[in-house]
C-alpha cells in the first residue's frame, strides 16, 4: 500500500503547530504529546509497531517526569529560583508579540522544510525522499522556538520539539541503527519536561500564601 | 578505564557537592573536577566497545588527544576553583554535568551521542546562567548555543554519507556541523552571547564553557568532517574559514577597545576563532598543533585571568597576560605562528585577517599588562599559597613556550 505523503506531512505539521504556540508551565509536556500524535503516522510507516512505541512512550514519559518533577519542585525546601514561564528579559513595548512571531517562524518553517524535503535524501540503505517534511518542519520549528525564546519554558519546548523531530528522522532512515538512535534522541524530550516541571513547581509553591495574604 | 565510569563520577561528585558542601568548605568543590582528571589518566580507547549502543557506533573510550584535552581541563578547573576569592558551591552542579558531558562526548564516535552529551552541557550552563543573571545576555546563551546543539543533534540521521557525497546532503549536513560549531565556540555572527556572559557573570561561572567545553568542541570540530563529509566539506571548511578570521579581528579589536575586566575573555575568544579558522578551514598539521599549543596556554593561565581585577595576584596576573602577547619565548608566538604558516598555505587574504587579529590580541595584552594594580602586604605564609600556585602556573606557562612540541605531545600525544 502506498504512502499517503499530504496525510503524512499535514499530521505532521499540525503537530508541529500547536507544540510551537502553546504556552504555560505544562506546555513541554503538551507539546510532546502533540508532536507524538504528529509524527506517529511517519513513524508508523517507516519504523512499524516499535516506531509508534517510541514516541508514545516517549510522550508518556514526558508527562510522567513533567508530573514527578513538579511534585519534587513542590515538596523540597524553597530556595531562591527560577520561574520557567517568566521572561528572562521584560518585554518591550511591540506591535507583535512573542505568538506573532512564533507564527510567522512556523510560517517561514514550511518554505525551508519543503525544500529540505525535496532536495536532502536520509537513509543509509533505501533512500527516503520527499516524505522528510513533517520531521524537517517540526525541527525548522523547534529552533525558530529557541531562537525566538523568551522564557526558559520556551527553550524547554525547543528542545523537546529537536528531540521528538530527529528521533523520527532516525526512523526514517531505516538500517540496524535507526531504533537505538530514535530512542536515544527521543530521550532528551521526557529530560526537558522534567527540568521544566521541577522548575514550574518550585516557583509555584512560594507566592501563593504571601501574595493572596496581602491581596 | 569505563568512559562512562569516568563520567559517573564527575557526575555523581558534582550533585553531592552541590547538595553536601556549605560557605565554609565551598574550595573542595575543585575537588570534582580534580578527580575526574585523574580518573581520565587512566581511560584508553579499546578497540572493543566499552558501552554498546545497538546498532549505533557505541562509545569506544578516549584517544590520547581526548584524554589529554580532559585530564589539562580538569586540572585548571581545579586550579582555578581553588584559586578564586570566593566560589558558590552550586556550580559544583554544572562543573559536574559539563565534565560529564565532555567525556561522553570526546569519548562517543557517534555524532548523535556526541551532539546529545553537548546538548546536556549547554543546557545545563544556560539554566545556571540565567538563574544568576536573567537577561537579554544569559537568554541569548541558551536560544544560540541550544540552536547550535539543536543543528548538531539534526546533523545525525544523515550521517554516515557513504554513497551520498555529492548533492543536497552532504552540503547540508556540513552546513548544519559548522554553524553548530560556530554557534558553540562563540565564533561570529554567533558570538555575541559569550561577550554578554563575560560582562554580566562572574569569571567562575564562565569557566566551565571556557576551560572545559570550548576546547572539547574545538577538539570534536577538528575530527568532525574527517573526509566524511564529500561536497559539504568546501561549505564546513569555508564558512568556519570566514567567520573564524572575522571573529578574530572583532573579538581582537574588542579586546583593545573593550572594558578591562572583559580583556582576558575577549582575547581567549579571539585566539579561538583563530584556532577554529585554521584548523576547520585549513585542516593542515601545522594547525592543529597550533590550535593545541593555544589551548594548553589559555588552561594554563586560566587560573590567574580568570579572575576578578581587584582579587590580588597583580605580577603573576602581568606575567600571565604577556605569555598571551605572541611575543618570544611565549608559547601563544609558536601556537600562532603554526596557525599563521596554516593560513598562509591557502591565500593571502587569510594571512592579512589573522595578521590583523594578532596585532590587535597584542595590542590588548600590552594594555592589560600596564594596568595599574594595588600592591598589598605581604601576608602571612597560608595566605601566599594562591600567589605561589599562580607563580607555579606562570613558570608551567613559560615551559610551553621554551619546549611547545615536547609539551603539546606530552599533553595531546602526536
Amino acid at each position: 500500500m502506498g504512502v499517503s505523503a499530504p496525510l503524512l506531512s499535514a499530521a505532521g505539521v499540525i503537530g508541529a503547530v500547536v507544540a510551537m504556540m502553546v504556552d504555560g508551565r505544562r506546555a513541554v509536556a503538551i507539546a510532546v504529546v502533540c508532536l507524538a500524535a504528529g509524527m506517529t503516522p511517519t513513524a508508523a510507516t517507516f519504523g512499524g509497531g516499535p516506531g509508534v512505541a517510541v514516541l508514545g512512550a516517549s510522550a508518556i514519559v514526558a508527562i510522567l517526569f513533567a508530573w514527578v518533577g513538579w511534585l519534587g519542585g513542590r515538596r523540597l525546601p524553597w530556595v531562591a529560583g527560577l520561574d520557567p514561564t517568566v521572561p528572562a528579559t521584560a518585554p518591550g513595548d511591540r506591535l507583535f508579540g512573542p505568538r506573532s512571531v512564533r507564527a510567522f517562524g512556523a510560517a517561514v518553517a514550511i518554505l525551508i522544510a519543503s525544500w529540505v524535503s525535496f532536495n536532502v535524501p536520509v537513509g543509509e540503505v533505501a533512500v527516503v525522499e520527499g516524505l522528510l517534511f513533517p520531521t524537517a518542519y517540526a525541527w525548522t520549528c523547534g529552533v525558530i522556538r529557541l531562537i525566538v525564546a523568551k522564557t526558559v519554558e520556551d527553550l524547554a519546548v525547543g528542545v523537546a520539539m529537536v528531540s521528538m523531530s530527529t528521533g523520527t528522522a532516525w526512523l526514517l532512515r531505516g538500517g540496524t541503527d535507526s531504533l537505538p538512535g530514535a530512542v536515544i534522541a527521543c530521550v532528551a524530550a521526557p529530560v526537558a519536561a522534567l527540568v521544566s516541571g521541577w522548575l514550574a513547581g518550585r516557583s509555584s509553591r512560594r507566592v501563593l500564601p504571601r501574595v493572596e495574604a496581602e491581596a | 578505564m569505563n568512559p562512562l565510569v569516568i563520567a559517573a563520577v564527575w557526575l555523581g561528585l558534582g550533585l553531592v557537592a552541590a547538595t553536601v558542601l556549605r560557605r565554609r568548605s565551598a574550595r573542595l568543590v575543585a575537588v570534582v573536577p580534580l578527580a575526574g582528571a585523574v580518573l581520565t589518566l587512566f581511560a584508553a580507547r579499546s578497540p572493543a566497545p566499552a558501552v554498546p549502543l545497538g546498532g549505533l557506533a557505541a562509545i569506544t573510550g578516549l584517544d590520547r588527544a581526548g584524554q589529554g584535552a580532559l585530564v589539562a581541563a580538569g586540572v585548571s578547573l581545579a586550579l582555578l576553583i581553588a584559586l578564586h576569592p570566593s566560589i558558590d558551591v552550586s556550580m559544583a552542579r554544572a562543573v559536574g554535568v559539563v565534565g560529564a558531558a565532555a567525556t561522553v562526548a570526546m569519548s562517543s564516535t557517534d555524532s548523535l551521542v556526541t551532539a546529545l552529551a553537548l546538548t546536556a552541557a549547554v543546557a545545563t550552563l544556560v539554566l545556571r546562567w540565567i538563574a544568576l543573571a536573567p537577561g537579554r545576555a544569559t537568554l541569548a546563551a541558551g536560544r544560540i548555543a541550544g540552536s547550535g546543539t539543536a543543528a548538531l543533534v539534526a546533523a545525525s540521521p544523515f550521517l554516515p554519507l557513504s554513497g551520498f557525497t555529492t548533492g543536497a546532503r552532504p552540503v547540508v549536513v556540513g552546513a548544519l556541523f559548522a554553524l553548530g560549531v560556530a554557534a558553540l565556540l562563540a565564533v561570529y555572527p554567533f558570538g555575541g552571547w559569550a561577550a554578554g556572559i563575560l560582562g554580566s557573570l562572574r569569571p567562575l561561572d564562565v569557566a566551565p564553557w571556557l576551560v572545559v567545553l570550548a576546547p572539547v568542541v574545538l577538539i570534536i570540530a577538528e575530527r568532525v568532517p574527517n573526509g566524511i563529509l564529500g561536497d559539504g566539506i568546501p561549505v564546513f571548511e569555508h564558512v568556519l574559514l570566514v567567520i573564524g578570521l572575522g571573529s578574530a579581528v572583532w573579538g581582537g579589536v574588542w579586546a583593545v577597545r573593550g572594558p578591562a575586566s572583559m580583556r582576558y575573555g575577549r582575547i581567549f575568544m579571539a585566539d579561538i576563532a583563530l584556532c577554529i579558522a585554521a584548523v576547520g578551514g585549513t585542516r593542515s598539521s601545522p594547525a592543529v598543533t597550533g590550535a593545541l599549543i593555544i589551548v594548553l596556554t589559555h588552561l594554563t593561565v586560566a587560573p590567574i585571568l580568570l579572575r576578578p581585577l581587584d582579587a590580588g595576584l597583580v605580577w603573576p596576573r602581568r606575567v600571565a597576560t604577556a605569555l598571551l602577547s605572541g611575543v618570544p619565548p611565549s608559547p601563544t608566538f609558536w601556537g600562532r605562528f603554526l596557525l599563521l604558516e596554516a593560513l598562509a598555505a591557502g591565500n593571502v587574504g587569510s594571512t592579512i585577517a589573522a595578521v590583523i587579529a594578532m596585532t590587535a590580541i597584542f595590542v590588548a595584552t600590552v594594555m592589560a599588562c600596564s594596568m595599574k594594580g594595588t600592591a598589598t602586604a605581604a601576608p602571612a605564609w597560608p595566605a601566599r599559597v594562591p600567589e605561589a600556585v599562580a607563580w607555579a602556573l606562570v613558570a608551567a606557562g613559560i615551559a610551553i613556550g621554551i619546549a611547545p612540541q615536547a609539551l603539546s605531545v606530552f599533553v595531546f600525544g602526536n
